[in-house]
């Protein structure tokens, strides 16, 4: 059948059409089909600002003789005619897109695939690489979605737009500030920016996605790794692939793009942004590409960064390390290193690949460039045995037979730094107490998970640990000290746990929030 | 981890405890006491090598103590430092016959 691939015949509709015009429109369109068959059409609504019942008949009749047709470019007042008459079901009406212009607008942000800018007070519009990207749209508000219902703070499109040959995704962000802005003009708020940054990184890390729903990051590496096969001596790339191979799967979110032009202060809130490389996967893997953003893009031409950030390549250098030691809670500069060591191997791998991939290895300069990262790629490759590392919080389920096992990682992470041995055992009684105390009542008669965080910061040395539970809201703070100066005789049995507890740590503190009972134990060496 | 090695001679009992005395070991110390103190009038605990305790532990050594005294005594031997500081800030110190 020819007329299958007949090229569709578009007819313009214009102004309005009612009850007055609906004779007339009808015979003009007929009379531009005449003897053409039954060949696709396509209305085109650009122009057209309202429809009546009588308008919509006619659309009607001539579906019944020409069955493929389309209704594009349709205004959001018509849209909202269609939809409600049931003709958006029946057939495929497209919306005009808004058409918006990027140019002198602020950029304040950047990603794999695409560029953020502000377009006026309150919003911003993501204009995307592609230029057929509708899908990537589509995905992006849908990754987005499920950041949202999963509790991580993010800004949704609203609307789709052209910005030139290219489509744009629509965001409210009122007042937005991107963190890079913020270190670029204000340097004194790194610290800040710090802690806020490494927060919404672990809320992303703590985030179990169902499964299925978001990529799963190591097969990305994988594929990198497997890229590099070719550029590698043989045994070097058997190791990289090997090492990537034992990183378990994991259904814990990562962003896959976590660099400061992607976190936004808007008002006291901060919001994540830039959706579209949402995965799942082991931690590793966030922490390469944090590793590349902050340090290795612009490692090899220092100059790199301030395009991207906006500020130098020490203050990336500097917001790295800060974000690293506070992300693994340890002061730790051997434990650092090494943990970075491993973020550095996915990092140059990422990079190489790219430079190839960009025909790096045609110009001497690329090639340069290439061999500067690949010689640090195989000084690392040779001293390092697990891209896994451990960080600073474990969860449990919360019974009184896991306490050797909390004890023992909370000792293990009091090893990194010199903590004497009075304060160790302290710090041990402590977390025996509340953890015990969980135990027993946070889920009785049920059963639930604790969340157990150490963080060891500062000079002197202070020990943090942090106990989150989802049981009954209950303060232990709130009941009254046992009268210590009773005699035998005259003392109940028990009570004494965090009474104890006050006594050995500097601060007990306690807090109910998002439904979790939240208890930080202080210490200071 | 918590030994628990006993001697007992006629009415008089000596138990000597090393190792940890929390949440885990505690109810095993509280069965072997149990277990041994009637017809006992002098218990001894000897908490040379115990080098940790909480208040599971300090839960046994005040019951033991509230049953020993109606029928004799508690007493408690060669707390270390440690041990006797836990002692101190729960008032145990007052109360037990530390010797």
């Amino acid at each position: 059948m020819p007329e299958m691939n007949a090229a569709p015949v578009t007819i313009l509709l214009a102004g309005r059409i009612d009850s007055g015009n609906a004779s007339q429109v009808e015979a003009e369109v007929r009379n531009q089909l005449a003897g053409k068959g039954k060949i696709p059409v396509v209305l085109d609504a650009s122009d057209l600002s309202y429809i009546s019942s009588a308008g919509l008949r006619i659309i009607l009749r001539i579906r019944k003789e020409y069955p493929r047709l389309t209704i594009t470019n349709v205004s959001s007042e018509v849209y909202e005619i269609l939809e409600m008459t049931g003709f958006t079901e029946m057939m495929p009406v497209e919306k005009a897109y808004r058409v918006v212009s990027v140019e002198g607008c602020e950029e304040i942000g950047r990603g794999a695939n695409g560029t953020i800018y502000r377009i006026d007070k309150d919003n911003v519009v993501k204009v995307y690489n592609n230029a057929d990207a509708l899908e990537d749209i589509q995905h992006e508000r849908e990754v987005a979605k499920l950041a949202l219902i999963l509790g991580i703070p993010t800004a949704i499109s609203y609307d789709v737009v052209r910005v030139g040959d290219s489509y744009g995704s629509v965001f409210e962000l009122l007042n937005a500030r991107s963190f890079s802005k913020i270190l670029s003009e204000e340097p004194e708020k790194m610290d800040w920016c710090v802690r806020e940054y490494v927060e919404m990184l672990k809320k992303i890390h703590g985030t179990l996605v169902p499964p299925g729903k978001l990529p799963d990051m190591k097969d990305t590496v994988l594929g990198w790794a497997r890229f590099m096969q070719d550029h590698l001596p043989e045994e070097a790339g058997k190791k990289l692939l090997s090492l990537v191979e034992e990183v378990p799967h994991d259904d814990h979110m990562i962003h896959g793009d976590y660099h400061t032009k992607n976190l936004e202060l808007t008002g006291d809130e901060v919001l994540l942004i830039d959706m579209d490389t949402l995965a799942v996967g082991h931690p590793i893997f966030e922490l390469a590409s944090m590793f590349n953003s902050f340090v290795g893009y612009s490692e090899f031409d220092h100059s790199v960064i301030k395009k991207f950030q906006g500020f130098d390549f020490e203050t990336g250098k500097t917001f790295w390390h800060k974000s690293l030691a506070a992300y693994l809670g340890t002061n730790c500069a051997t434990k650092i290193r090494e943990v970075e060591d491993k973020a550095r191997i996915i990092g140059y791998t990422r990079m190489i690949r790219r430079a190839i991939r960009r025909k790096g290895l045609e110009t001497e300069e690329g090639r340069a460039e290439i061999g500067f990262w690949k010689e640090r790629l195989l000084a690392l490759l040779e001293h390092t045995d697990t891209l896994l590392f451990r960080t600073d919080e474990m969860e449990i389920e919360a019974e009184n037979d896991n306490l050797s096992e909390v004890q023992s990682f909370v000792e293990e992470r009091l090893s990194e730094t010199t903590c004497p041995a009075r304060a160790k055992m302290q710090i041990g009684l402590a977390v025996e107490e509340i953890f015990v105390n969980i135990a027993s009542y946070a889920y009785a008669p049920g059963k639930g998970k604790a969340l157990v965080r150490v963080e060891v910061s500062g000079t002197p040395v202070r020990v943090t640990v942090t106990f989150v539970d989802g049981g009954v809201p209950y303060d232990p703070l709130a009941k009254d000290d046992p009268d210590v100066t009773l005699s035998a005789a005259e003392r109940e049995i028990g009570g004494l746990g965090i009474f104890l507890t006050r006594q050995v740590m500097d601060d007990v503190a306690y807090e109910y929030k998002d439904g979790k009972n939240i208890l930080t134990l202080k210490k200071n060496l | 981890m918590l030994s628990i090695e006993k001697k007992i001679e006629d009415a008089k009992a000596s138990v000597s405890l090393a190792g940890r005395l929390d949440t885990v070991s505690a109810p095993e110390l509280e069965e072997v006491l149990s277990k041994l103190i009637p017809g006992i009038g002098e218990l001894t605990l000897d908490l040379k090598d115990l080098d940790y305790i909480s208040s599971a532990g300090l839960r046994v050594l005040l019951s033991v103590h509230k049953i020993m005294d109606r029928q004799g005594i508690l007493k408690v031997a060669n707390a270390g430092e440690t041990i006797m500081e836990i002692f101190e800030v729960t008032g145990f110190s007052e109360i037990l016959n530390l010797v």
